[in-house]
């Protein structure tokens, strides 16, 4: 590569800024009841594609052992993350509770 | 681009080598097959496979585009057939000479301890995808 092809990324240059989640006409940020509500929606709907993926196996439909591993591995993750979330906000609440007034 | 496309891709991963596994086995159950549908001997098979997406890199604009591997095709070996003398076989010829399959023991043998291998290597990325995003969590503590 050579030096001189090297941009150096300023406000004008940047062409492809990383888009935030929220889209464009939105004007307000979504609040973050909502924020949770949604992933916790997320986990859920990973949830039922693991059940219905294991109940397929089970039954003969399906003889997709990777997928049926890689969903229930889905699955898992979100829903460990969702705790992890959750511990992190109740510790929150905690601390917000113990304070002196 | 997230971690689960990591596990995706190594998915599809998985997914190939069982198919290169269940086609060294076809051919391996039919090392000795001398009829087929087409008259013929069985000819070897063999897995073709491809890359899905055209390439990934760390840039936004491309971002979101899964690769992977898939099946591309399964084309037979067009090596000539092995040719046996066993006069006593159904379908020897004038000569006794009985064409037999293309296909070699030992060459599949070492393809499904190929097969297995890479299996097992897509599983270890999968894992290491896997301890990645709950060795992530201990930021938060």
């Amino acid at each position: 590569m050579k030096i001189d092809q090297i941009i150096i990324p300023t406000t004008s240059n940047v062409i492809n800024k990383p888009k935030l989640s929220l889209s464009e006409d939105e004007e307000k940020p979504k609040p973050f009841s909502k924020v949770l509500i949604e992933s916790i929606e997320k986990v859920n709907e990973l949830q039922k594609q693991a059940d219905k993926a294991i109940d397929e196996l089970a039954i003969g439909d399906s003889k997709d052992i990777v997928q049926t591993m890689i969903k229930m591995e889905k699955a898992d993750i979100s829903f460990r993350l969702m705790m992890q979330i959750r511990n992190k906000i109740l510790q929150a609440y905690e601390e917000v509770m113990r304070m002196q007034v | 681009m997230d971690f689960f496309s990591a596990m995706d891709i190594s998915a599809t991963g998985l997914i190939t080598q069982r198919y290169r596994m269940n086609v060294a086995s076809e051919n391996l159950a039919n090392i000795d097959s001398t009829r087929t549908a087409t008259g013929q001997p069985y000819r070897r098979k063999q897995v073709v496979l491809e890359a899905i997406g055209q390439y990934y890199e760390p840039f936004p604009q491309l971002m979101g585009m899964l690769g992977g591997a898939r099946v591309s095709a399964i084309v037979e070996d067009q090596t000539p057939f092995r040719q046996v003398n066993r006069p006593g076989h159904p379908d020897a010829d004038k000569n006794g000479n009985v064409l037999m399959p293309n296909v070699n023991a030992v060459l599949e043998m070492a393809d499904i301890m190929s097969a297995t291998r890479a299996y097992e290597a897509n599983i270890n990325a999968f894992t290491a995808a896997k301890s990645m995003i709950t060795k992530s969590w201990e930021l938060s503590k």
